[in-house]
């Protein structure tokens, strides 16, 4: 008789309303600090404490400030070419580890932790002396004259995704792949008909990680970068010096909205090829 | 593995090598340069004497140290644990959603990563601060509550005090905590969501059917199958709060050192390498000892657990 | 069955497209005539609004600029060698540690004809006898920031901050060992520069005694704490304070009557610099007297070229924020580099305040 009280389905859990209290409650507090953000990004102040009027202002600068241009395009230029290479080498990487037992596995395994135990700042720090040791030749040409951070980003990011692509791969149907492999699948098909298709979501997420994680990145990039290759972080550690000014906020804001509308469109493109596909 | 895939194989050297290559140019070898600075000991002012000495470990063995680690270890555990309480409930949303909102949501987590960090940072002490947006929106109810009391000539009562007094949510340990959980939650959230989305929806039915409840369900069938995602999860959520330094410096008070605080002054004002990579390589030292015990563990008791399940049939 | 494409095809999409914009944002800076170049490492904000455009219209040098936050990450960065910088911008004491670590190449100062425009006082520092290695650049004073209307009187001593309860849990001190642990010093009578391990010893016990009430060991964000009213008063630098003057008429700055550190940011050109020649043009471009008043126009901080200060108005010469009264300076002291073992008590002496 207790079933009737329920309208739907017990796993339909995104109507259960603890569910999504907590989800949306979630959602909010990790936007506050984010609208509170481009709200001040208005504020015709210099700093962000009391808000003194409307004000396109800092936009405006933020337009006119060639710097902070330049630093913004290095910086998506890392992130872009990094996740680039960092998603291949995980997703090789988290694919040889799951199907090939070999010597030394446990300690490679091991040592793809390394980049995320290690505390950042010793890992830009060895960076630094790495390069140094090994003469690494300044390039003056842009972009090489940023292939040093491109590199060290990539040497913390793809163990990442390796390791996020392999606890996704850890649930693979394993019977799936073997009537892959009896239906006369080669090595190489079952990894492109079965197990990327499969690893979609995780390489998307992984995709998107990566560029965070090399957008975002200060202290890898500060102790590798030479000269001219200032980057978006870079640029704010250094202004904060004379506090937070809206002109920070302004740029985070106007990344924001770049944000927004690309993943709009790649949302858009995404849904209307599969359903171009279900047809 | 029983079907895994022969060695001699061109895929697994394809696979191997980029990988394998890369980490140790560009990873291993630099990360040599500091294990091997950690015996060492500095000289003048830049000069660095490697002469293979455990001196900078027994440096390290010295009660602020000590104490200042242990401390770091129970902020993070906390941190860690408050992210996985609200990761899985959101992740579960997520990953049972529609199509649409799915990508919707996913995408609004990671949407605050992009923001510089330190921006966030500063935008959360904006809120936080004693007359940030909590604050003073309390202080607005506080103050409105009063005058309702006043008009219903309920003041003599005092059930409010007529101050406000405003609530110290800054420059202290909760404050840390919550830094750190802010910046790091989406960490704990994308794992967990990743091995869920893949995971069998019938056995959730199953479940239901045989009569458990939500609780029973969650403990007994989603949880042993999350396990993989939680401990990636735990991974890149606790060990970056043990060796963050920005957060602590920024949201914490006079006594908000961490180990990220120290490690990074040997690094930066004290000038001091050898110690800094000591330091640093202790904390290795520490999560290998605790991922290799998990690991020992796990494989004893799966040995017992088969050889209990044998005696039992 | 055309999914097995798509994973690839998409990353690749989004890739690309995000590598060209990042190109078309970012012009080709192949620049064949490298010697026109001039690389410039500064704390931000700290230049002129044209004054680089101007050097370039006057010279036909580029300068490029890149940023440091503080004098630890330009000392940590150029420390395994100097990766292509020719001017830098350190403090006193990273002035005299460079010079020790051989980390800066001589100035020559015939090649710098403006050298007279410095007032007399900035010639002969203690960190760098004669200037043979730096040019100074700006300088001013740690003291006090304080909200006018919640004080009952001008915290006027270096007590307020180091031994007392008055305004306990309002006060911030800043996050750097070397100028805590200096004015610390100071307050108890010492030099800032004292070689004696006891008193530094004393120092660490006043501030374990005081850490109840400081709310916050502050990185270099004082004023934003003044600002929010979050503390009362704020150790700070000068120049921080004066900006917030500007805004906020509630805000004053004091340097306390037992003196303080003066600080002293110089131009340097590092070892290995690639553009040597450009460099001495720059820092004698900065010294000429209508770039110098540009400069401290600006930057609000006070000028040691005195042929600039001569240029400027009423406003900047007389505000206390900027140059204090010469009795102040009196009491007041350089830092020096005090070489690698006191060094090494401070960041211990640093790391038990913070830990206790």
């Amino acid at each position: 008789m207790k079933n009737i009280k329920l309208l739907h389905s017990p796993i339909d859990y995104t109507r259960n309303k603890y569910l999504k209290i907590i989800s949306y409650a979630f959602l909010i507090i990790l936007y506050l600090p984010i609208l509170n953000l481009v709200i001040f990004s208005f504020n015709d102040s210099k700093r962000n404490i009391v808000w003194r009027g409307f004000t396109s202002k800092y936009y405006e600068k933020v337009f006119d400030n060639q710097i902070l241009f330049d630093a913004f395009s290095n910086s998506l230029t890392i992130a872009s070419l990094s996740t680039i290479i960092s998603t291949i080498l995980g997703l090789s990487t988290a694919i040889c580890l799951w199907k090939f037992n070999f010597y030394l596995k446990k300690y490679y395994d091991l040592a793809l932790l390394f980049p995320i135990i290690i505390p950042e700042i010793c890992m830009g720090v060895s960076m630094l002396a790495f390069f140094n040791f090994i003469n690494w030749p300044s390039f003056e040409i842009w972009p090489l004259s940023l292939s040093t951070i491109i590199i060290a980003h990539v040497s913390f990011i793809f163990p990442i995704i390796a390791i996020i692509i392999r606890s996704r791969l850890s649930i693979l149907n394993n019977e799936i792949l073997e009537a892959g492999i009896d239906l006369g699948a080669s090595n190489f098909q079952v990894i492109k008909l079965i197990v990327l298709p499969f690893l979609k979501p995780a390489i998307i997420a992984s995709f998107l990680l990566a560029f965070t994680l090399s957008l975002d990145d200060f202290v890898v990039t500060f102790f590798t970068s030479g000269p001219n290759s200032v980057t978006l972080p870079v640029k704010i550690y250094s202004m904060v010096r004379f506090g937070i000014t809206p002109e920070i906020n302004a740029v985070s804001t106007i990344l924001i909205l770049i944000i927004i509308i690309s993943t709009y469109f790649v949302i858009k493109f995404l849904t209307k090829n599969n359903r171009a596909l279900t047809k | 593995m029983a079907n895994a895939w022969g060695l001699k194989n061109k895929l697994f050297i394809l696979l191997l090598i980029p990988g394998l290559a890369w980490l140790l140019c560009f990873f291993i070898f630099p990360i040599i340069i500091v294990f091997s600075m950690s015996f060492g000991q500095k000289v003048d002012i830049i000069g660095i004497d490697y002469n293979w000495s455990l001196h900078n470990y027994f440096r390290a063995f010295n009660g602020v140290y000590f104490f200042t680690l242990f401390k770091s270890i129970i902020i993070s555990s906390i941190t860690t644990f408050i992210c996985l309480i609200v990761a899985i409930p959101v992740a579960l949303y997520i990953s049972f959603s529609s199509t649409r909102i799915k990508s919707i949501l996913l995408i609004s987590i990671m949407l605050p990563l992009w923001t510089n960090l330190l921006i966030r940072t500063y935008s959360l002490i904006a809120i936080l601060r004693t007359k940030g947006h909590i604050n003073s929106s309390l202080e607005y109810l506080w103050e409105a509550s009063n005058r309702a009391l006043n008009f219903l000539n309920l003041a003599n009562y005092n059930i409010f005090n007529n101050n406000f007094i405003p609530l110290d949510l800054m420059y202290n340990n909760f404050a840390i905590i919550l830094g750190l959980f802010y910046i790091y939650v989406p960490f704990m959230i994308i794992p967990i969501y990743l091995v869920l989305e893949r995971f069998d929806r019938n056995l959730l039915e199953a479940s239901y059917d045989l009569g458990a409840n939500h609780f029973q369900t969650f403990f007994k069938v989603i949880m042993p199958i999350i396990i993989p995602g939680i401990i990636s999860g735990i991974i890149l959520v606790f060990i970056p709060c043990l060796g963050s330094f920005i957060i602590p410096d920024l949201l914490g008070g006079a006594d908000s050192q961490m180990i990220g605080n120290i490690i990074e002054r040997q690094f930066k004002s004290a000038n001091d390498w050898p110690f800094g990579s000591a330091l640093s390589f202790i904390l290795i030292y520490m999560t290998i000892i605790v991922i290799s015990v998990r690991y020992i563990y796990s494989k004893l008791y799966s040995k017992f657990y088969i050889r209990g399940m044998y005696e039992k049939y | 069955m055309n999914n097995k494409y798509q994973i690839t095809r998409r990353n690749f999409l989004t890739g690309t497209s995000a590598v060209a914009f990042g190109i078309t944002l970012n012009p080709f800076k192949i620049n064949a005539n490298s010697l026109n170049d001039l690389n410039f490492y500064n704390w931000d904000d700290y230049i002129g609004e044209n004054t680089l455009s101007n050097f370039a219209d006057q010279t036909g040098i580029t300068t490029k600029m890149d940023f440091f936050a503080d004098n630890d990450e330009l000392f940590s960065k150029l420390r395994e060698g100097n990766p292509g910088y020719d001017i830098i911008v350190p403090s006193d004491i990273y002035v005299e540690k460079m010079i020790k670590a051989n980390m800066l190449d001589r100035i020559d100062h015939e090649k710098i004809s403006n050298m007279n425009n410095i007032d007399k006082n900035f010639l002969n520092p203690v960190f760098d006898p004669n200037r043979g290695y730096s040019i100074p650049y700006m300088w001013g004073t740690v003291g006090i920031g304080y909200n006018m209307s919640r004080v009952e009187e001008r915290p006027n001593s270096w007590s307020y901050l180091y031994q007392s309860g008055k305004y306990s849990t309002n006060i911030s001190l800043l996050s750097e060992a070397t100028t805590v642990i200096a004015i610390g010093l100071k307050y108890l009578g010492h030099s800032l520069n004292s070689m004696n391990i006891r008193d530094y010893k004393e120092v660490e016990e006043l501030l374990i005694e005081q850490k109840k009430h400081i709310k916050v060991f502050a990185e270099d964000n004082g004023q934003d704490l003044l600002a929010s009213g979050d503390v009362v008063l704020a150790q700070e630098f000068n120049g921080d304070i004066a900006q917030l003057m500007l805004e906020d008429k509630d805000i004053s700055y004091v340097v306390p009557k037992e003196g303080s550190i003066i600080w002293e940011d110089c131009l340097c050109i590092p070892k290995n610099a690639p553009h040597k020649e450009n460099a001495h043009r720059f820092i004698n471009y900065l010294l000429g007297a209508e770039t110098g008043a540009d400069l401290a126009d600006y930057i609000q901080y006070a000028t040691p070229n005195k042929a600039a200060k001569d240029l400027m108005g009423k406003d900047y010469t007389n505000n206390p924020a900027i140059f204090p009264t010469n009795k102040i300076v009196k009491v007041c002291e350089n830092q020096i580099y005090l070489g690698e073992e006191i060094g090494q008590v401070i960041q211990d002496t640093w790391t038990r305040i913070l830990a206790s």
